[in-house]
Formats: structure tokens, C-alpha cells, sequence
């Protein structure tokens, strides 16, 4: 190096204060960051950001001769020669899951998502599968909707739901969120077995539910004298919409006199229930199912 | 030191400070169950039961254990004991295309924040919004074909079984 040379730099070095010191290291990194950037916008395929599932897609690939394409995602893995120098070719039954894809090619990455197609089909939970009638509130309908390729469907859809029984029908119509439509139905005022239908688009999902009579509306008895001792008979128990109260629902009867108490549990057969209770000269007999208490007979036996 | 040579430094710096988080990640490799961190707060219609968050967020962190070992290792058999149905099918399905096609995915797992945005009034039934923070490498044998650092979103649909919960739907979503 000449002394010219040394003295520039010296000169150069003295005259150089902090702040253009400064200057000239940010330049630096920002010289290294866009590099960076040059070289990652080089990696990049173009691709779009999001394809309909079961649709293919068209990768340009540039260059000449042969590549290793790879694909990697949900359900998938594809390693395979393709030419460079045209389009690579993905068909929809590559991209049938929904969910992230990474496309690799020649050195050169990228990544995509594959959403889900139209509705094609419902999970449908419908609960209880058993429920009082005439009760608000009591039956539910949750819905899942997918596609053909059982893919989530995101997008918002209206979900119709239909209880029906004994021709009457409530219907209510929700949109899905995220994938899911719920809805809470009152059980109608007959007992019946119900449809409860969940629909969207083409597709449809039945399910039914039993409904049964509630709790009994009220309950009156009759007592008479047997060989055995007291025969106690309920008339036909009906819930308050006059629907019989199922057959197998407890009764209890009880009598009470000065020996003690005695209480039979019996179950309505054929719409009523009876029961045989001890002989008794002075007892208090009544009859109750659940929360539901039935009249009073004061037996004298005469 | 010479401008030039300052100036070389500062590339150099910059360079390391750039490449420095990739070579720290990996140390991050465990083999233990990523961190779940569960909102319930947005739930609805029925509201998460204290032990149903924990069973939920115990049984989520560990199907995304299995699911970067059986990703990694090729081996479907790792998933049974977390998912059910169209996850299990389809992460089956895909091993299998991995192992034919000499792939395989490394997940280094460095958490989820998840939200719980729908659980079924029966309570049978549980959709999760993830954020995941990932290092993801897809691997053909040992050579390195892709490799980022990113956050994903996931919507995953739970399910309950006799006793945990099993993912029986898990995708992947550009945004929630």
C-alpha cells in the first residue's frame, strides 16, 4: 500500500465521526436483511394462498431439466420427478384434506392451505333420546357439517332443524360458526315418537326421540275390601296434557293406622297401578309418583 | 480497524443474530408433552367443568406428542391412544404416504394457546382454537427440504372417550 493510500485512510478513519460510524454499520445489515430477503424471495413457489379442497392447482416451475417435487400435508406426502420448464400439476385427489401444505421444488419452498368443500354431510348429536313432553328446552341438536372429503366446513352455513311429531313440526334455522350449529327445541305437547331432522344444503341427518308423558298431572284412587286385605287402584294416570303417564312408573301407596305405617311400591301396567295393602279397621291411605301426591281415602272397616 | 473492516463485522453480527434463534431451537427438542395453555372463557353453550379444562388441555398436549412422534417416526401406532376417527384416519393415512415416499415431518413444539369456542350441551363434544408455535422441518432420510419457524392456527374437534378426551378432527386454518 502506498503511503498515499495509508494516509486516505487514516484521514478517512480520524474524519469518520460516531454518527456516520453508525450510518455505515446500519447500511451494513440492511445490505445483509435485504440478501436475506433476495435469497427467500428466490425460494418462494407461487402458489395461491388457499385452494377448495378436492380441486388440483397448477405450480409453475421454472428452469429446464428434472426436479424432485415434494408435497407434505394432512393425510399426505408426495415425493415425486417432475420436468421443469412448465406446470406441475397437483390433482384434487392430492388436495383433498383440509390444512396446511408445504410444496418444495428444486430448492425452492412454499407453503398453502387447502379449505374444506361445500357441505356434503352432518354428524348430528341430537340429545336425550328419551324426554318428557311438553317441556321447554329440553331437546338439543348439535350439528357438524362436512364436506365429501370429511373436511370441517368453516364457512358459515344456515343449519335448519325440524322436531316433528304427531305432524306438528317446530322448525329453527341457525347458522354454523366454526364448523358447528346448536339449537335447543321444546318437546311437544303429545307424546309421540318425534323426527328430529338436521339439514344443510343437500345434506340431511334424522334422529328420533321418544317423547313421553311427563310427571302425572294428578292422581285419584279407590279403595276397596279383598280376602287379603285392602285392594287399592289408581284411575288411568295422565300427565297435564293428557298424555298416559308410561307404563313402569313407580306409585307409592301408604297406609297408616295405629300399628304403624306400610308403604307398597307398584308399577303402572296398562295405564294404572294397584296395590294390595294389609287389613286395617281404621287407616289413612294415600298414593304418590315422584313429586305428584295423589288423594287421601280414610278406610273404616264397617 | 479500517471502515471496511467495521463494516465486515457488522455483516458478520448481523448474519449470527439472523441464524443465531434456528441453532437455539434446536436444543428445544424434547420428549415430553408440549405446553397447553386453555381458555374456557368463550365456551359455550355449556360451560367447561375445572376438571374437564385440565382433562382436556392434559389429553391435548399429549395427542400433540403423539402426533410429532408419529410424524417423525413413521409409526401410525403412536396415535391410537389420542385420536379417533377422521384425525386418526387421516394422520394414518399420511404416515403411510410418508414411509412409502422415504419422508418424514420433524415438529419441535414450543406451545399452544389454545381457546375452547364450542362445547356440546350434552358435553360430548369440545372445538378448540390453537395457536401453535412451531419449528417445522419436513425431512426426505436426513436431507432438510424444508424448515420455518411459525405460528399455525388449528381448529381440532375433541371428543370424549371412556376416560379422556380423543381428537377426532384437527385442521390446519389461514386464520380463525
Amino acid at each position: 500500500m502506498t503511503n498515499d493510500a495509508i494516509d486516505f485512510e487514516q484521514e478517512l478513519s480520524a474524519d469518520v465521526g460516531p454518527v456516520t460510524k453508525a450510518i455505515v454499520i446500519c447500511a451494513g445489515i440492511l445490505f445483509v436483511v435485504c440478501c436475506l430477503g433476495l435469497y427467500g424471495f428466490a425460494n418462494e413457489l407461487n402458489v395461491p394462498a388457499t385452494v377448495t379442497a378436492g380441486n388440483g392447482l397448477s405450480v409453475p416451475a421454472s428452469g429446464s431439466g428434472e426436479a424432485t417435487l415434494y408435497l407434505a400435508g394432512p393425510g399426505t406426502a408426495i415425493k415425486r420427478k417432475v420436468q421443469l420448464g412448465g406446470n406441475v400439476q397437483l390433482t384434487g385427489d392430492d388436495l383433498q384434506n383440509a390444512g396446511r401444505y408445504v410444496i418444495a421444488l428444486d430448492g425452492n419452498t412454499a407453503s398453502f392451505y387447502v379449505t374444506a368443500a361445500p357441505v356434503h354431510a352432518i354428524a348430528f348429536l341430537a340429545r336425550p333420546s328419551r324426554v318428557p313432553a311438553d317441556t321447554p328446552n329440553v331437546v338439543t341438536g348439535t350439528a357438524f357439517l362436512f364436506d365429501r372429503y370429511q373436511n370441517l366446513v368453516l364457512e358459515p352455513q344456515p343449519v335448519k332443524f325440524e322436531l316433528e311429531v304427531n305432524g306438528q313440526t317446530v322448525t329453527r334455522t341457525e347458522t354454523s360458526k366454526d364448523g358447528v350449529a346448536y339449537t335447543k327445541l321444546d318437546s311437544s305437547k303429545k307424546e309421540g315418537t318425534a323426527q328430529f331432522v338436521a339439514s344443510s344444503g343437500s345434506a340431511s341427518v334424522r334422529r328420533v326421540v321418544q317423547e313421553v308423558a311427563s310427571d302425572p298431572c294428578n292422581i285419584r284412587m279407590t279403595a276397596q275390601r279383598d280376602p287379603r286385605g285392602i285392594l287399592v287402584r289408581t284411575d288411568p294416570i295422565r300427565d297435564c296434557a293428557g298424555n298416559p303417564v308410561p307404563d313402569g312408573t313407580i306409585v307409592t301407596f301408604t297406609s297408616t293406622d295405629s300399628r304403624g305405617k306400610n308403604t307398597v311400591d307398584a308399577r303402572i301396567k296398562r295405564g294404572i297401578a294397584q296395590a294390595q295393602l294389609p287389613a286395617s279397621n281404621d287407616a289413612t291411605i294415600s298414593v304418590a309418583s315422584g313429586v305428584v301426591v295423589g288423594n287421601e281415602i280414610k278406610w273404616r272397616n264397617e | 480497524m479500517t471502515i471496511f473492516g467495521r463494516i465486515a463485522l457488522a455483516m458478520a453480527l448481523a448474519a449470527l443474530a439472523l441464524l443465531a434463534p434456528s441453532q437455539k431451537m434446536d436444543s428445544v427438542l424434547a420428549a415430553t408433552a408440549p405446553s397447553v395453555s386453555l381458555n374456557v372463557a368463550q365456551a359455550g353453550p355449556r360451560q367447561v367443568e375445572e376438571t374437564t379444562q385440565q382433562a382436556v388441555a392434559r389429553d391435548y398436549a399429549a395427542a400433540w406428542q403423539a402426533m410429532a412422534e408419529a410424524l417423525d417416526q413413521n409409526r401410525a401406532d403412536l396415535l391410537a391412544a389420542n385420536f379417533i376417527g377422521t384425525a386418526d384416519e387421516k394422520l394414518t393415512a399420511g404416515i403411510a404416504e410418508q414411509r412409502k415416499a422415504g419422508l418424514h415431518q420433524h415438529i419441535v413444539d414450543k406451545g399452544h394457546s389454545v381457546d375452547a369456542v364450542f362445547y356440546s350441551p350434552e358435553g360430548s363434544a369440545m372445538e378448540l382454537h390453537d395457536s401453535a408455535r412451531l419449528e417445522l422441518q419436513v425431512l426426505d432420510g436426513t436431507k432438510v427440504i424444508h424448515s420455518e419457524n411459525a405460528t399455525v392456527r388449528y381448529v381440532a374437534l375433541l371428543t370424549a372417550a371412556e376416560n379422556s378426551w380423543k381428537v377426532r378432527m384437527i385442521e390446519a386454518v389461514p386464520q380463525f
